[in-house]
């Protein structure tokens, strides 16, 4: 009899063909990253805490190096190792800024994770909806295995957060498009600089 | 002069109609690259082409438009945000959202309107039964009782420029109006249809000179004015060029919005 039991209980999730689909490495990684996020921003105070607990969080999930590579563009092969390096360096304070900048201490969103496309075997893209603020906005997330040096070999990374079909890259390559026709490597890292310094 | 008027903006309707939709919609513009990604490229150059295609409008006016951003910069900065944060001082969160939704209600015969336009009967009707809800559980509006409903939730917002859109018309180009900030010139075109299917519009255009009209009028700007700033805020903090920025953005959200 017990054994009956144990066998429908067994059986039961089967049946019942709602089951939840098994979550990819880059999903488990990105909603790790999201909780702690979460998780931080809520119990923050004020700004400078938000700022301060979320930041090695961002450093471990996003792929600094993709996103300013990407949203120079090929002219990124005419910038000198050490212009890409500053230019990396300027790219991820201004990312973070950016990214914080969406945050108001003790308010956090709460996200729902929808069904994730893979154009790719190294790329996911995981489409989110966040409640925030009363508001719902729809969040893609661009996920891809990187072996930089960032995440370790083989991590999962952000290379691109899509807010409301707004690409944060896709809006500053625009920008830095601009930059390289007027003055090459020099003008970008000069408007750069110029963003970091003139911002907070 | 009228007849001189009338000529000129049905010249432009029907040169911004004869041009070819998806060439000039700019979407799709490309950088400096002037290539879409093509072919297997070296490890590390794989992905230098990967934003080359990011939504974008043709800028052919963009002295006169950043002359006009400059002017709408200084507006908003000078004076639309001193007042957006009285605003916000003098009203507690939850009462700006009931007004917020109450004119967002109202605008229901401009999004209706607009989905049979494209000759989408469903989400015509997703959109009443929306605005029916809204308006006797919500309270003329006040709550967003839609949201709790699945069938009603989150119905995509049509406009004018969005029928446009579907017509098949490009974006034409890119046009900073003063005071009302980024469009393009089929969006200018669509906003003055919007306007023409805005209750709040009608008030005015019934009752010009009842002393109610400003009563009825004004939440309807502060909360206009208040959305608008926040967005603005967003768009262009963190920027190398603001005014790029707002471009890339209000290109892109069009394209997802046509999308949707």
């Amino acid at each position: 009899m017990n054994c009956r039991i144990l066998l429908l209980l067994t059986a039961l999730p089967l049946l019942s063909g709602n089951l939840p689909a098994a979550e990819s490495p880059a999903e488990q990684r990105l909603k790790a990253s999201v909780d702690q996020v979460v998780t931080v921003a809520r119990n923050a105070r004020n700004r400078d805490a938000l700022i301060t607990g979320v930041k090695p969080i961002l450093e471990g999930i996003l792929s600094f190096e993709t996103m300013t590579r990407r949203a120079v563009g090929p002219g990124w092969k005419q910038f000198s190792p050490e212009q890409q390096k500053e230019a990396v360096r300027l790219f991820t304070i201004l990312i973070l800024r950016t990214y914080t900048a969406k945050f108001t201490p003790g308010e956090y969103p709460s996200v729902v994770y929808k069904s994730s496309s893979t154009p790719s075997p190294e790329r996911v893209e995981i489409p989110t909806t966040a409640l925030y603020k009363g508001k719902r906005y729809d969040v893609v997330y661009r996920v891809e295995n990187k072996s930089n040096g960032q995440g370790g070999p083989g991590d999962w990374l952000i290379t691109d957060v899509v807010i409301e079909g707004v690409s944060m890259v896709g809006s500053y390559r625009t920008q830095f498009d601009s930059e390289f026709k007027q003055g090459g490597a020099v003008a970008v890292l000069s408007a750069l600089q110029r963003s970091v310094s003139e911002t907070k | 002069m009228r007849a001189r008027l009338l000529i000129s903006i049905v010249g432009i309707l029907a040169f911004t109609i004869l041009l070819p939709a998806k060439g000039i919609a700019g979407q799709g513009q490309p950088s400096h690259s002037g290539k879409a990604s093509a072919g297997k490229a070296g490890p590390g150059e794989d992905d230098l082409e990967e934003y080359s295609s990011t939504a974008d409008i043709a800028d052919p006016i963009q002295p006169v438009n950043r002359g006009i951003f400059w002017f709408n910069h200084q507006l908003y900065h000078y004076l639309a945000q001193p007042l957006t944060k009285v605003y916000q001082t003098i009203l507690p969160k939850q009462v700006r959202t009931g007004i917020f939704n109450v004119f967002d209600n109202l605008e229901y015969p401009d999004r209706v309107v607009n989905d049979l336009l494209q000759a989408r009967f469903g989400r015509a009707g997703q959109e009443t039964g929306k605005f029916v809800i809204n308006s006797t559980a919500g309270i003329g509006g006040i709550f967003r009782v839609s949201q709790r409903i699945p069938w009603t939730a989150d119905v995509p917002a049509e406009d004018t420029g969005l029928t446009l859109a579907r017509w098949g018309l490009g974006h034409g180009f890119y046009l900073v109006l003063p005071v009302l900030g980024p469009k393009s010139l089929r969006d200018t075109v669509g906003f003055a249809g919007d306007y023409a299917l805005s209750p709040t519009a009608w008030m005015i255009f019934w009752f010009p000179g009842a002393i109610w009209t400003p009563a009825v009028t004004s939440p309807d700007t502060a909360r206009n004015v208040e959305q608008k700033m926040t967005s603005y805020e967003m768009v262009t903090h963190n920027t190398l060029d603001r005014y790029l920025a707002m471009r890339t953005t209000y290109a892109q959200s069009r394209k997802l919005a046509g999308s949707r």
